[in-house]
């Protein structure tokens, strides 16, 4: 297969209806939708992204979105991909990718722990880090922190002083 | 025949015991050291040949069963509290803790996390608290030296604390563990996803 270099990679995707920016000579990034970006995925896997890095979630409570992250890179093109999808906060729905990568499974476990984002397919998504939890999930902007932990561990500001 | 001097030298020979007894359990003393923590870094130095703890009678031991100390370096998740209490219940009396780093004391920099206890004084008794973020090694040993003057006091006692007042560490602790609802009003806020294809929700 060809080298591919960033700037065929970012017209080969753009040709896909992806579009995405360049961030350095061995990054991109690229914002697919949430209908069809496991195509998209399954398409990088095919041309060489075979490494799924991470996936992580963002909450920009102020746009009332969830963005979901997931990191791919190609150890034969020596590209990595940030690849974001945008979802709801009100039903944060979205596909699992276990099926294309096994690894996803404690990922998206992961995310779900923590955000509340519910991915559709993953048969596992129990707690692996949380005990107990029964709250907002904690990496929700929207979950306050310092109330909890006063209300559970009896924190204070300033360990109690003043 | 009851004698009062038989008794007072009985009380005076007890207390002569005591004292023998202490000051060689002050000389062996095995670490159980729960890293769970960044302090835990510190560690190694302390053990190691720069700071050299063994010379003060001090080894690290790989089970609780047969440790004396238990040096709980900083921070501990609900999980890890979890572990922490089953270490220190299966530890052997005498037993001592030792509380490493501000994170021990009232959460130091993690004091509003979602996670993390505040004030491990709270779960199982402590004896000593380390304080610093992290503290130097010079400062363990510190401690340590003091654990020993303390345990030849016969000062040391914290664990009977712990058989005393039971209920007050037991209720804390479960306040952890036990089932129990949402802590905060936002819980309502959580979205419940309903499979729409005949699965159950
Ligand atoms: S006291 Fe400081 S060094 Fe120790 S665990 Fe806490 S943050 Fe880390």
């Amino acid at each position: 297969m060809n080298r591919i270099t960033v700037e065929t990679l970012l017209q080969d995707l753009a040709s896909r209806g992806l579009n995405g920016e360049k961030i350095s000579e061995q990054q991109i990034k690229v914002f697919a939708s949430k209908d069809n970006f496991v195509n998209h995925l399954h398409y990088l896997q095919t041309i060489g992204f075979e490494h799924l890095a991470n996936i992580n979630g963002v909450d920009y409570i102020a746009e009332n979105e969830f963005e979901v992250v997931y990191q791919v890179y190609s150890y034969e093109h020596k590209i990595h991909i940030v690849f974001k999808v945008r979802i709801p906060r009100e039903k944060p729905v979205i596909l699992t990718v276990v099926t294309l990568w096994e690894q996803a499974q404690f990922y998206e476990q992961e995310v779900h722990e923590f955000y509340g984002i519910y991915f559709e397919g993953n048969k596992d998504l129990s707690h692996l880090f949380l005990e107990n939890w029964n709250d907002l999930p904690p990496l929700r902007k929207d979950f306050n922190t310092e109330e909890f932990s006063e209300k559970l561990f009896g924190s204070k500001r300033h360990g109690g002083g003043k | 025949m009851f004698n009062i001097n038989s008794l007072e030298q009985q009380d005076n020979q007890d207390k002569l015991w005591d004292k023998v007894i202490n000051y060689f359990r002050k000389r062996s003393l095995w670490m159980l050291h729960y890293c769970t923590g960044c302090g835990a870094m510190e560690l190694p130095p302390v053990m190691t040949s720069r700071w050299d703890m063994e010379r003060f009678g001090i080894g690290p031991m790989a089970t609780p069963r047969q440790a004396d100390i238990l040096l709980i370096t900083g921070y501990s998740s609900v999980r890890t509290m979890k572990r922490i209490i089953r270490t220190y219940e299966q530890m052997p009396e005498p037993k001592w803790v030792l509380a490493f780093g501000s994170c021990t004391v009232n959460g130091g920099m993690y004091w509003d996390s979602y996670n993390v206890i505040n004030n491990l004084g709270e779960y199982i008794p402590v004896d000593i608290t380390i304080a610093g973020c992290m503290p130097r090694p010079e400062a363990i040993l510190d401690s340590m030296l003091k654990l020993m003057d303390m345990i030849q006091a016969g000062e040391a006692k914290a664990f009977r604390k712990y058989k005393e007042n039971y209920a007050y560490y037991k209720a804390n602790q479960d306040r952890l563990f036990m089932e129990r609802g949402p802590v905060l009003e936002s819980a309502a806020l959580r979205y419940v996803h309903e499979e729409t294809e005949g699965g159950e929700a």
